[in-house]
């Protein structure tokens, strides 16, 4: 597992340098992904959903994103679109597409839901952090 | 106060911003807090993925209201900072709206690495993914061949302008057929599926969708709702990619195996 979470780290960064992130963000971003994939695998290996673990996942890298922003004063944009690449649901997509190939529409109604379910996950999580920061520069922070 | 460079460089930023990834709001707050330091009192600003307006007003002046149209979206993290560093230090009036404007316009040209760089960040991105997903050294090698192979593609279309539709529907087949290649030609690497994902993954649109939910949260709902059609093309154009590739090995040479 530390393998995969170290593997993380260093894919959060090379999609940060093909984001043309700069040089100083990387060490951070590739921080951001690997915890969030860390997450991510410490609730799959408590054996809960791949739902909860996107969720827990996506939660992680958006508060870890939200707190590098102020601290660097830069986008949070920077941190949280290279940190949830390891979250994205591509094994989903791709089970659907497979199904569809097959012609086992059943199959396609489970992984395509499935998919739509691990991408609302994420996006909850993102929202509530995207709330909580909004209110944190509302009532505490100076706006980054 | 020159309000008539005032407005075209809080457009400018805005269109550097919008035109490398940034969300909705970030633009029209960006340009909003710029358009404040102006004398005027009214100030307005509406922004969607394809174009920036902006006005200023006041009761005994007259209006001024541009349009800028944005097209050629991409995602560069590099100028959004620039961006956003530049607006903050005119705001903070700690540079004149001269040397603000100049340096923004050198900022929408600003590259972060170069072609061959990226090229071997896409190639180790989607092999070290196939590592990420719990795959062997083997599939992370062809995958990372895959991932090459995808980075020379794209890389070399963008620069001949090519629609990204286009890149998205061959690259994802290309890649594809790499993975058979690899699997069944060569033998190397044992999950096909893992290969495909991971080699793929530098297409997905991460992005689009992080900021659809983004923009959709905040209440911008027609940039949200765009973008979420920009992802679904791009998902859409991806798998037809992927699948055109498997249909044509499956009738070629008969069931592939999972």
């Amino acid at each position: 597992m530390m393998i995969q979470v170290i593997a993380a780290y260093f894919v959060t960064i090379f999609f940060a340098i093909i984001f043309n992130t700069s040089k100083n963000q990387l060490l951070i971003s590739g921080l951001v992904g690997a915890v969030g994939w860390w997450g991510y695998l410490m609730v799959i290996h408590s054996n809960y959903s791949v739902i909860t673990a996107s969720f827990v996942g996506a939660f992680l890298v958006s508060l870890l994103a939200n707190l590098f922003s102020k601290l660097r004063k830069s986008p949070v944009t920077i941190f949280q679109i290279p940190g949830i690449i390891p979250l994205v649901p591509g094994m989903g997509m791709y089970k659907t597409l497979y199904a569809v190939i097959e012609e086992d529409y059943n199959l396609v109604a489970k992984h395509l839901f499935e998919t739509l379910q691990i991408a609302g996950s994420i996006a909850v999580a993102m929202m509530i952090l995207f709330s909580l920061s909004t209110l944190f520069d509302q009532y505490v922070g100076k706006k980054v | 106060m020159d309000s008539k460079k005032l407005m075209n460089f809080s457009l400018a930023v805005g269109e550097v911003m919008l035109r490398n990834g940034a969300e909705t709001y970030r633009v029209e707050d960006t340009i909003n807090r710029i358009l404040k330091t102006s004398d005027y009192k009214g100030i307005e600003s509406y922004v969607t993925p394809t174009g920036i307006f902006a006005t200023l007003e006041d009761e005994d002046r007259d209006h001024m209201t541009v349009i800028r149209r944005v097209n050629n979206r991409g995602i560069n993290l590099y100028r959004i900072e620039l961006a956003n560093a530049i607006s903050r230090d005119y705001c903070n009036r700690s540079i004149s709206l001269n040397d603000a404007y100049d340096s923004i316009l050198k900022a929408a040209h600003e590259p972060a690495y170069s072609k061959q760089f990226i090229v071997a960040s896409i190639g180790l991105a989607a092999g070290l993914f196939a590592i990420v997903l719990g795959g062997s050294l083997h599939d992370a090698f062809a995958t990372l061949v895959a991932g090459l192979a995808l980075g020379l593609f794209q890389v070399t279309m963008l620069h001949l302008g090519v629609s990204k539709f286009f890149i998205d529907l061959i690259g994802s087949f290309m890649t594809s057929w790499v993975a058979l290649f690899f699997i069944h030609a060569i033998g190397l690497g044992h999950s096909l599926d893992l290969i495909i994902i991971s080699s793929i993954m530098p297409l997905v649109p991460g992005v689009a969708i992080t900021n659809a939910v983004r923009d959709t949260i905040h209440g911008d709902l027609v940039s949200g709702a765009s973008r979420i059609l920009d992802a679904f093309i791009v998902a859409a154009s991806i798998t037809a990619g992927v699948g055109i590739a498997l249909s044509i090995f499956n009738s070629l040479y008969g069931g592939i195996v999972l």
